[in-house]
């Protein structure tokens, strides 16, 4: 047998096998796509990042090991709990700290952490052909849920994962149906089911998480009253009114007399577990947390959940929208990696893959959303969740009732909201002393920020 | 008499320059003690000093994270001071302060006390058990939290899962406004009752045995025992374990940040908790420094004068 590498001749079927193996490479080296370009550009680059604990981020993190492979880079993406992410990106933002690359821009905080300039312009990221490709489409954002990441010139500092709209799911309709009832849609209603259902097959009827200046605005704005007189113009809190202390008497009731024992601690997690186990039937939540109800493995309640408005007070229905987004802070280290990564995570095909494969549903790219594979995942025994998204994002965007959200003072003014719920549903105080108190903290607390109000 | 006097010149003049030479010689090493603990004293200001300046000149400033302009603000240099009077929750804070410090700092002298005694004994089991008595205390503190919050939160603790399955009242200790503060008091004491435990035993350990037995002799029971004896020895070990924890009551964060986050309401919301929420949530930097400032000046006051008790009753022992 002859040894071909010995007497270094070629045979016709080496030489058409080296030519396949050039056209080949030549083709890829041709069209290969932008990013395998950069697969050595980002090699050895190890990033960090961080977002709150969410059911988007946990997906997200399955699906990191394709990113890393594609571009060389490392992502290192921590999923603290909400409150305890937020003070910490406070925190290093504030101090323009150099600890991570990409973070997430809290809706409560946008307005602050953007206005003090603490995140990165990306304008210019956007404008660089070499950094974002035309299909990546930044427009195809849907504007309500980009609104509190853009600044007033107009200058993109993030783009959002998820435009949150709040709906109400029953883990355990079937019990609301063997009641004779069906799903509330008014804050009579609401009370009625859950005094008719209320430790029913060892369920309790209602259940929300400790982050009460999220969950009870609603029913505030429901009950005819509001948070500030006019916001962003006028910040005066309006939080001791009739309607005030009408509205956190009947939220803090529902906590007090329907929700487990301890709800008043929960997290946003703890809460969402309940509902998830059929330990708690109803809650008012923003859709991302709602959907994987149906759709999530870890579901006990897939076949008997049921999706619904969230229900009107006599002023009307207010479900509450957010929209959290990713973005650069401005001391962070590997500005053009993040960028990569906020691309590739908010690219089209992630949108779509964590949509489809997922079942995440509050997505913000129009095209996906437009999408047929979507409102076919968003349909869930004959209920349409889509429309129901759709329809709170159109009644948020055509009202503008979420304004009073991204002032900058919100925390401080939230962190007064949620003191006086637990104080009602704890009983401290009355409602009409708890948002007296409130109202006067509030108060003392912008005066002290040097905002002026009419009081 | 001649002999002395020629005697005594020389010395008198081999003395002085002696003298001298050992004056120079002092100040020589003196300054060389100063120069050796300058880099100390460098550090020492870098540390501790200067933040504490900072602190101090931030503290007349209305300084808040998302407006950098107001870092030189002295327009209202006692802004901060006389709101800090006017302030109900800053009150309701200090007060919510002394009720944890009493509390925890009498529950673990009383408990370290009593196991102490109770360890006091030279066996190969109560070693063992001295061991595992310090466990609590090595712990990160934020484990002992998350330990805790297992154990208060209904749905996944087995505690009051069994009292629950035995028929008894098993309220979540963490969101009744009553049993809230007493959930914290009762994680401190548990993690940190070790500390004065070790302190006192090895006091006891210390302790002569003569007393005793003259005692003992004399006919005392042991509760007399107890009283006239032992207990006056402990005084200072007790005095200044109690000190310690005092200070560090002061300093209480994670078991409140996790089990509570100063809830429900502010029942179990303390001035150095306040101080966090103030600074971090909401960028009020200049008012929480006037806090801070506040804070150290009291304990300040409160260690010496503990210190000045500690010492007397010291000097009496």
């Amino acid at each position: 047998m002859k040894n071909k590498k010995l007497d270094g001749k070629m045979t016709r079927r080496t030489f058409l096998k080296s030519a396949a193996t050039t056209v080949a490479f030549g083709s890829i080296g041709l069209k290969a796509p932008v990013v395998l370009g950069q697969a050595k550009k980002f090699k050895g680059v190890t990033i960090n990042g961080a977002t709150f604990q969410h059911f988007h981020a946990t997906c997200l993190k399955e699906y990191l090991p394709e990113f890393e492979e594609m571009t060389g880079m490392k992502v290192n993406l921590e999923l603290p709990a909400f409150p305890i992410y937020n003070q910490r990106a406070d925190l290093e933002l504030s101090t323009k700290g150099r600890a991570w690359d990409f973070l997430n821009i809290t809706f409560i905080y946008s307005g602050r952490w953007i206005g003090a300039g603490w995140f990165t312009n990306l304008e210019p990221f956007l404008k660089d052909p070499n950094l974002t490709e035309p299909a990546w489409e930044p427009d195809d954002f849907v504007s309500g849920a980009q609104s509190c990441l853009v600044d007033s010139k107009g200058n993109r500092y993030g783009f959002a994962w998820e435009a949150g709209a709040m709906i109400m799911a029953a883990s355990r309709g079937d019990i609301i149906e063997k009641a004779g009832m069906k799903l509330p849609e008014t804050f009579d209603d609401l009370v009625k089911v859950c005094e008719a259902t209320n430790n029913k097959e060892g369920v309790k009827a209602f259940v929300n998480d400790n982050l009460h200046h999220w969950h009870w605005p609603p029913y505030l704005m429901g009950m005819g009253g509001k948070i500030f007189k006019d916001p962003p113009e006028n910040l005066t809190p309006t939080l001791d009114t009739p309607e005030s202390a009408r509205a956190a008497e009947y939220y803090a009731n529902l906590l007090r007399k329907y929700a487990p024992d301890g709800a008043l601690s929960y997290t946003m997690d703890q809460a969402h577990t309940a509902m998830l186990q059929g330990r708690a039937n109803i809650q008012t939540q923003s859709i991302s947390w709602q959907v994987p109800l149906a759709k999530s493995d870890k579901s006990q309640v897939r076949e008997t959940v049921r999706f619904g408005f969230m229900p009107a007070g006599p002023a009307g229905a207010f479900p509450c929208i957010n929209s959290h987004g990713f973005g650069i802070p401005l001391g962070a280290k590997n500005k053009e990696a993040a960028w990569e990564f906020i691309k590739w995570a908010l690219s089209k095909k992630m949108v779509k893959r964590l949509a489809v494969e997922k079942g995440y549903s509050a997505v913000c790219r129009r095209s996906v959303i437009n999408s047929p594979e979507y409102k076919r995942n968003m349909t869930h025994k004959g209920q349409d969740i889509a429309s129901l998204y759709l329809r709170v994002l159109e009644l948020g965007g055509r009202t503008g009732y979420m304004k009073y959200r991204i002032v900058p003072v919100f925390p401080q003014v939230g962190d007064k909201i949620n003191k006086a719920i637990e104080r009602i549903a704890t009983n401290q105080q009355s409602a009409e002393e708890a948002v007296k108190q409130a109202q006067a903290e509030a108060i003392a607390d912008l005066k002290k920020a040097g905002v002026k109000i009419d009081i | 008499m001649d002999q002395a006097k020629t005697k005594s010149i020389p010395v008198a003049e081999t003395v002085v320059p002696a003298r001298i030479a050992a004056k120079t010689r002092y100040q020589t090493q003196r300054r060389a003690y100063r120069l050796y603990l300058l880099p100390s004293l460098a550090v020492l200001v870098a540390v501790t000093v200067a933040p504490t300046l900072f602190l101090l000149v931030t503290s007349f400033t209305p300084l808040n994270l998302t407006l950098p302009e107001t870092i030189g603000d002295f327009s209202r240099p006692f802004f901060n001071y006389t709101f800090l009077l006017q302030d109900k929750r800053f009150h309701n804070s200090v007060w919510v302060q002394i009720k944890l410090s009493l509390a925890t700092v009498s529950l673990q002298l009383l408990a370290g006390l009593a196991i102490a005694l109770l360890l006091n004994i030279r066996t190969k089991f109560l070693e063992a058990c001295r061991t595992i008595f310090l466990i609590p205390m090595v712990l990160p503190p934020i484990v002992v939290a998350i330990i805790w919050k297992v154990l208060y939160t209904p749905d996944i603790s087995p505690v009051l899962w069994a009292l629950r399955s035995v028929g008894l009242p098993a309220p979540s200790l963490i969101t009744e406004p009553d049993l809230a503060l007493w959930s914290i008091i009762i994680a401190d004491v548990w993690e940190w009752f070790p500390f004065t435990m070790l302190m006192i035993l090895a006091s006891l350990q210390m302790m002569p045995e003569e007393p005793i037995e003259a005692a003992r002799i004399d006919g005392a029971n042991s509760w007399q025992l107890f009283l006239c004896i032992i207990l006056p020895f402990l005084r200072p070990a007790l005095l200044v374990s109690g000190l310690f924890r005092l200070i560090d009551s002061i300093k209480a964060f994670p078991l409140i940040y996790i089990l509570t986050y100063g809830g429900p309401g502010t029942v179990t919301e303390v001035t150095n908790f306040y101080v966090f929420i103030q600074a971090f949530n909401f960028s009020y930097l200049g008012f929480s420094s006037g806090i801070t400032v506040a804070m150290v000046t009291a304990t300040f006051l409160l260690s010496w004068w503990i210190i000045k008790i500690v010492g007397t009753k010291v000097e009496i022992e």
